[in-house]
């Protein structure tokens, strides 16, 4: 790897670009798709190439190949030069490489059980017990579950990213993740789903650790419950309580993407779309002073783990929203050389085949002081939204809405029956001045983040305590 | 070795390793993309690919892999690999053996047109369309350009061996004539010919002009003028899900659903591989079988699901052509077009609203067809046939059976329609739908 990346940075510096970056990255995976019981296919997927962006005439260039040969590997990099040449005259403002603290360091993260020591009967094996456990713990309700997809992937991505101006950084960093929707059907009370996702970065021991069949017999149990009892929602102004479930996607959603940096310059602006936050809404109150949501990217065993980012910028954990004020903005060594700071590595690319661009990687709602008993206790009437299924937000992040799956009443403190799909549909202000206390709890879920063209869906986790919102609207689904 | 050579290689190493059925497909690809925002390029972009993708069975044990290290040696080990993998996973629960061959195919679809990838080229495209969108009134603009040309070589144990190359010019462009003022629109073409960057840029310039200064709107049911981009999105749910695999998965609405009525008669949404020189073109699928047209949905009714071999034989009917080794794609979505122009669907509108994008479709339940998505770019209360103002912050939240059946009627004239929200290329009509649901955040 080292070899070529040198190659790459020493010619594109003969060619006179301003800047060269050169990302060898192999992704090794192993794949299996169970449906309703029966695996579909056991699938190994080898990506291996480079990609490489320049500066030319503050133009920039992007070309990937996974031909490694080196007349391969020179006829990319004059690509690169050639593209970024040749769109030069439509530039305006021309691209910079900001500063930021490079790196020149090797970050392996070894597993305590490699994946290539796992052979496939255990990795069916774990899949399989876990379907059927689904099917066993509906069936003690009267439920069934006519339609299961599960996908359990696992794999390692080694990568060294180089650039012209002294990063050198190469690391091994290996996942799992699992995800599956089930379909609950009970003939007089109808069909519920439910989206599972589980992701971390590790080796084999997360999957064991996961502990699969538990987690699926408790939810699959409390979905069939909610099934059988949940009733119409309340509607109306009243207080909610969300878990953390949906206060990860709130932060991602809500806070994380409007904070993006090239996202408030346009550069998304036909894809994702733009924010209601500007250049200058630093400082800016969009919150009650409970709200502090974090992006940290060295969490241990995150799905969005990473110490370096893809420009080999040092990573550190983001203070996105202090006390319910605007504090920073997400970015990378372009959009922070238009601001004028240094970036502070939220740089990524999914792939070889991908640019770095401006990414979250652990979103979160910092905890509170409150435990559960007091975020319930003085809620006289309300609700709870435990987790969600649909859920969608504007493309200047600011309308979202969020409809309810595991959902309860709140009477006088406590949590009581059920109900069916509320809707919490809400500005983005609306939301966050509404937070009147975080519980002390703090959990995360896995995700995969869409952005870019072409698309990159990036491994993320999402997270938060319990928060209670005084005075919100909540509606029901028709 | 050539290029190639390398599937029938991979298929004669597949079977000597004990598979009984083997099929190797290799693309090579090049793409050039050119993003841009605030009227000036962004980055510009080339990506070059070769890539391997085998699918073998040992009767109903299934494996499959992607290569990109194209060595002989790598090539034999990862085969061989594969087919011991193969061996020690559990049964499917169907055999179907690939489909035999040799086939023949429509020689029209096996060559794509060239469509031009120097960057020189492009980027005069992104000018004019950025200067045609300004010109209409837009203040700024941003969006893709995005060329690409690929051959993709197949050969299975089924005696089929053959090649087929595909092609397209995609240009997406958003004009802002503010930061809450916004029109969207495309040009997709297959040929250069059909492609028109200036009218992609003059639309969506105009559409934002006309969408300044709106106001909220009223949440409520109201009858709805659906643009074509936002009635794609529609209709590539309906493809997609429509795919046998998904149905299987309870990942589809159309679930137990094949000869009843799932939308208004006035539509007909057919998966069209075989327009040769557009951008969905295909002359046969991933198991060699030849591609055809096939409506999904006829005057209403839901005809077929999307089948490849295995699927097929699982639902007990002949593939459709639409492999997916292992779930089923559309590749090419028409909806027929109704005989109305743009004004007469319009003028059927008392008091509506005029929609000409969206993004962000998610379920509530799939089964069921709950969904909501969001309007953006352009939308306008219309009145007394006539658009009288725009509006913002409305979401459409609704059931896809639903709207389906509330299709009214079609316009005439069709757009081709495929960008970062609409995977599958779509030709669609304007849609006229009565009582859609629109909701809104109220604090």
């Amino acid at each position: 790897m080292e070899d070529l990346a040198e190659f790459i940075i020493d010619y594109a510096g003969k060619m006179g670009t301003e800047y060269a970056e050169a990302r060898v990255q192999v992704d090794l995976r192993e794949s299996l798709l169970l449906k309703n019981g029966v695996l579909e296919t056991y699938a190994f997927e080898e990506s291996r190439g480079v990609g490489i962006r320049v500066l030319v005439d503050g133009s920039l260039g992007f070309a990937s190949t996974n031909q490694l040969k080196r007349e391969e590997v020179k006829r990319a990099l004059k690509q690169a030069f050639k593209v970024a040449k040749a769109t030069s005259g439509l530039i305006k403002h021309k691209i910079c490489m900001g500063k930021g603290n490079l790196g020149s360091d090797k970050v392996i993260i070894k597993p305590r059980v490699s994946f290539a020591n796992v052979d496939p009967e255990a990795r069916i094996s774990l899949l399989k017990e876990t379907d059927e456990e689904v099917i066993s713990s509906a069936s003690k309700f009267e439920v069934k579950v006519p339609a299961r997809v599960m996908t359990l992937d696992t794999w390692v991505t080694e990568k060294l990213v180089m650039t012209s101006d002294g990063a050198n950084v190469y690391s091994v960093t290996p996942r799992v993740a699992l995800f599956t929707l089930i379909t609950l059907l009970h003939p007089q009370k109808g069909i519920m789903q439910r989206y599972i996702e589980l992701g971390e970065s590790g080796g084999w021991e997360t999957a064991e650790k996961w502990n699969l069949p538990k987690v699926f017999h408790e939810e699959t149990s409390t979905l069939a419950k909610v099934l059988i009892e949940a009733t119409r929602p309340p509607t109306g102004e009243m207080d909610v309580v969300l878990g953390p479930e949906i206060v990860g996607i709130t932060c991602h959603e809500s806070c994380g993407h409007p904070s993006e940096a090239d996202r408030i310059l346009g550069r998304e602006a036909a894809q994702a779309g733009e924010t209601f936050l500007k250049s200058d809404s630093i400082g800016l109150r969009i919150g009650s002073k409970r709200v502090n949501i974090v992006d940290d990217p060295t969490l241990k065993g995150s799905f969005g783990f990473y110490l370096y980012d893809d420009e080999g910028v040092k990573a550190g954990r983001r203070v996105l929203i202090k006390e319910g004020v605007v504090n920073e903005f997400l970015h990378n060594r372009e959009t922070a050389s238009v601001f004028g700071i240094e970036s502070n590595s939220a740089s990524r690319a999914v792939a070889y085949n991908r640019e770095p661009i401006v990414r979250m990687a652990n979103t979160f709602f910092l905890p509170g002081d409150y435990s559960e008993e007091e975020l319930f206790e003085d809620v006289k009437e309300g609700v709870y939204m435990k987790s969600f299924m649909e859920w969608n937000i504007d493309d200047r992040r600011f309308n979202q809405r969020y409809v309810g799956l595991e959902a309860y009443k709140i009477e006088n403190g406590e949590i009581k029956n059920p109900i069916r799909n509320p809707v919490l549909e809400i500005t983005t202000t609306g939301l966050w001045s509404a937070v009147d206390a975080a519980g002390k709890d703090l959990k995360f879920q896995a995700a995969y983040c869409g952005k870019g063209d072409p698309m990159q869906a990036i491994p993320v986790w999402t997270g938060g305590p319990h928060i209670r919102l005084r005075k919100v609207r909540i509606g029901g689904r028709e | 070795m050539k290029v190639e050579e390398i599937p029938p290689y991979i298929v004669d190493l597949g079977r000597k390793y004990g598979a009984t059925d083997v099929a190797a497909k290799i693309i090579e690809s090049q793409r050039v993309m050119i993003r841009f925002s605030n009227n000036e390029v962004t980055v510009s972009k080339v990506f070059r690919e070769i890539t391997v993708d085998v699918f073998l069975m040992v009767e109903k044990h299934r494996a499959m892999t992607t290569i990109s290290t194209l060595s002989t040696r790598n090539i034999e080990k990862s085969v061989k690999n594969l087919v011991k993998i193969a061996r020690m996973s559990p049964p499917a629960d169907i055999y179907a053996p690939l489909p035999k061959g040799p086939f023949r195919y429509e020689p029209k679809l096996l060559k794509a047109p060239k469509v031009p990838l120097e960057p020189e080229v492009l980027a005069g495209y992104v000018e004019r369309a950025v200067s045609t969108a300004l010109e209409s009134g837009a203040k700024k603009a941003a969006g893709t350009l995005s060329a690409f040309r690929s051959k993709m070589t197949l050969a299975t144990s089924s005696e089929v061996y053959a090649s087929q190359e595909g092609a397209g010019l995609e240009l997406s462009i958003r004009a802002f004539a503010s930061e809450i003022a916004t029109g969207h629109f495309l040009s997709i073409a297959g040929k250069p010919e059909d492609f028109n960057p200036e009218e992609a840029g003059r639309v969506a310039g105009e559409i934002a002009k006309i969408a300044d200064n709106p106001a909220p709107g009223e949440p409520g049911k109201y009858m709805a003028l659906l643009e074509p981009m936002i009635f794609a999105i529609l209709a590539n749910q309906t493809g997609i899900l429509s795919s046998a695999f998904l149905v299987d998965a309870g990942q589809s609405f159309l679930v137990d659903k094949i000869g009843e009525e799932v939308a208004s008669k006035k539509l007909t949404l057919i998966d069209d591989p075989t327009l040769a020189g557009s951008i969905g073109a295909k002359a046969f699928d991933d198991e060699g079988v030849p591609t055809k047209r096939k409506a999904i949905i006829e005057n209403g009714v839901l005809k077929t699901y999307l089948h490849n071999s295995i699927t097929a034989r699982k639902f007990g009917v002949e593939t459709t052509g639409n492999a997916g080794i292992i779930v089923p794609i559309p590749w090419n979505l028409v909806i027929e077009p109704g005989d109305k122009s743009f004004e007469d669907l319009l003028s059927q509108i008392d008091d509506g609203i005029y929609v000409t994008n969206a993004w962000y479709l998610r379920y509530q339940n799939y089964r069921t067809g709950d969904f909501s998505m969001l309007p953006r770019d352009g939308m306008f209360r219309v009145k007394r046939g006539e658009i009288v103002s725009p509006v913002r912050e409305l979401r459409i939240s609704d059931n896809m059976l639903r709207v389906l059946q509330n299709i009214i009627d079609l316009g005439r004239s069709r757009t081709w329609v495929k960008w970062w929200e609409v995977e599958v290329p779509s030709l669609v009509p304007h849609t006229l739908i009565s009582e859609l649901n629109f909701t809104k955040p109220l604090i």
